[in-house]
């Protein structure tokens, strides 16, 4: 693309209005929306050099905690996936695993150049790229890497955008699975699969959209290997040493 | 009492409880954020982060007993807010007494212990495992305690507790009559919080906050809600015994705050002792301090 005009413009649809003329009908979805931005917990995973800048911004010098954020050590608790630099492909399919465990609605921002284009590690063979194309990421805070102070403004611009209801990026990653699948066989394989089903999850919290399958979901459904629970046993670790 | 306002006073006791407990998290945060020279977290924040983990909008549920496991931990200190006594409501600590509350205080360790069971992860077991041990510490300095104290009024009643206590002033006092099962409740109530000293059961960095690692949304909102409710009910549970009960909601609110301003501050200036440490120390000095009470009291 030449132009910046060339660049399509995603046209959002404009705000539903409230139900049955009631003003008052959205009330509750708004205060949990509010609660929702004022209240974040992350999880850093922190992959390159951009771990450096956190501790600042979340001990006494920048305090994170006064605008609601403050940091949760499991995916499951955690609201914010942050992902502070470049990605591996190897720590890429960590990072697929953990953003699928947290529980939604949940948010992915990309801290420094390397996961808004791969920065410095453009031509590595074994850095993925943009960070976009596996997960959908709500924020980047550009930089290399970025002052405690991007990463604080980063952050309230997400809390603006939860509290606006703008940053739904999360549910994209279901309706889009595909997409987002294809990407990641792309760099792991046909065989690439992960325990949690996001299909099904789709399904069960009607987020499923026209393009959650597609052709890559259909190599999972091939390739996929039935999770079965570990053997229960007393030393189920100690028998293949013995063998 | 008729059937009416006990149903009253057992739905207000519990929501007076928890709104008192959200103001108890605010201050233990401030607490340290303060020690740590920041800021700390908004007025609303720990209402905020109990309405978001609520508003969690995908559920992941390990099975049936893990969502009863959490039912039981709040539950059973719901159980125990209607037996704590406070400033113009009894509830039921009447028929309760001490010793069903030193009963009903340990369901919630053991409802959380049934959930993460189910959760089948292994940071959860050891989590839950160091928490039962911790608990095991800390009930032997607690049960001496509660002894000598329901020996020094002759009664178990809480009410006949605070009432004896506020009968005969500050002199009368608990604290003033029995410094040395003052002394050793106050350690026991520090383990009895699991903060900083105690929280090896938690270590974010190397269990992953152990019990709490599976938990999301609605499950881990329940632990907020009953992390309210242990700190409510250790602060008022020490200010019954010790300090002469609520004669008024200002007097109360300003002792039950006070007193857990104290292992909350002293928290956040230490690292952490190990499960066996722990248990030593707990088994050796505030045992030693209450049995030493306890003679005391009953020479």
């Amino acid at each position: 693309m030449t132009s910046l005009s060339d660049i399509p413009v995603i046209q959002t649809p404009p705000e539903a209005p409230a139900r049955g003329g009631n003003p008052l009908a959205n009330v509750f979805d708004d205060f949990i929306r509010y609660c929702r931005s004022r209240s974040l917990f992350m999880l850093h995973y922190c992959t390159g050099c951009g771990a450096i800048e956190l501790p600042p911004a979340m001990t006494s010098r920048f305090d994170m905690e006064r605008i609601g954020i403050q940091p949760m050590v499991t995916p499951r608790q955690a609201d914010i996936l942050l992902v502070t630099g470049y990605v591996s492909v190897k720590t890429l399919k960590r990072i697929i695993l953990t953003y699928e465990q947290m529980a939604s609605p949940k948010y992915v921002i990309g801290i420094c150049s390397c996961t808004v284009n791969g920065g410095m590690y453009w031509q590595s063979y074994a850095t993925a790229k943009k960070l976009n194309d596996y997960l959908p990421v709500d924020l980047y805070i550009a930089g290399c890497m970025p002052r405690p102070e991007a990463v604080i403004e980063g952050l309230k611009a997400l809390r603006d955008n939860i509290e606006a209801g703008t940053s739904d990026n999360w549910k994209d990653y279901y309706q889009r699975y595909d997409h987002y699948l294809g990407n990641q066989q792309r760099l792991f394989g046909a065989d690439w699969q992960t325990p949690t089903e996001v299909i099904a999850e789709a399904k069960h919290y009607g987020l499923f959209g026209p393009d959650t399958l597609g052709e890559h979901t259909r190599r999972l459904e091939d390739h996929r290997k039935p999770l079965e629970p570990l053997r229960m046993t007393l030393n189920a670790g100690r028998l293949e040493h013995m063998e | 009492m008729n059937v009416a306002s006990l149903l009253v006073e057992l739905v207000l006791m519990p929501l007076v409880a928890f709104v008192v407990g959200l103001a108890m998290v605010l201050m233990m945060r401030r607490i340290a954020a303060r020690l740590q020279r920041r800021v700390g977290p908004p007025f609303f924040q720990p209402l905020f982060d109990i309405v978001k983990l609520y508003g969690k909008h995908t559920q992941t549920s390990h099975g049936l007993v893990h969502d009863l496991g959490i039912v039981m931990a709040v539950g059973g200190y719901i159980a125990a807010e209607t037996m704590l006594p406070v400033p113009g409501m009894t509830g039921i600590a009447d028929k309760g007494g001490l010793v069903v509350l030193a009963y009903v205080m340990m369901v919630p360790s053991l409802g959380l212990a049934l959930g993460v069971g189910q959760c089948a992860n292994p940071n959860g077991s050891i989590g839950i495992s160091r928490a039962l041990t911790a608990m095991l510490a800390y009930d032997v300095p607690f049960i001496i305690v509660i002894f000598g104290v329901a020996f020094h009024f002759g009664s178990s009643n809480l009410i006949t507790i605070a009432a004896a206590q506020q009968a005969a002033g500050i002199a009368g006092w608990g604290v003033s009559q029995m410094p040395l099962l003052a002394l050793a409740g106050l350690f026991a109530l520090h383990g009895m919080l699991g903060k900083q000293p105690f929280e090896i059961y938690v270590a974010p960095a190397e269990i992953a906050t152990g019990p709490m690692v599976e938990m999301s949304g609605k499950h881990m909102g329940g632990l907020f809600v009953m992390q309210c409710f242990q700190l409510y009910t250790a602060a008022v549970l020490y200010v019954t015994l010790f300090l002469g009960g609520g004669e008024n909601w200002l007097s109360f609110l300003a002792k039950s705050f006070a007193v857990l301003a104290v292992p909350v501050s002293l928290a956040y200036l230490f690292p952490r002792y190990r499960t066996e440490d722990l248990v030593r120390l707990m088994w050796k000095w505030p045992t030693m301090i209450g049995l030493l009470g306890l003679a005391f009291l009953m020479h």
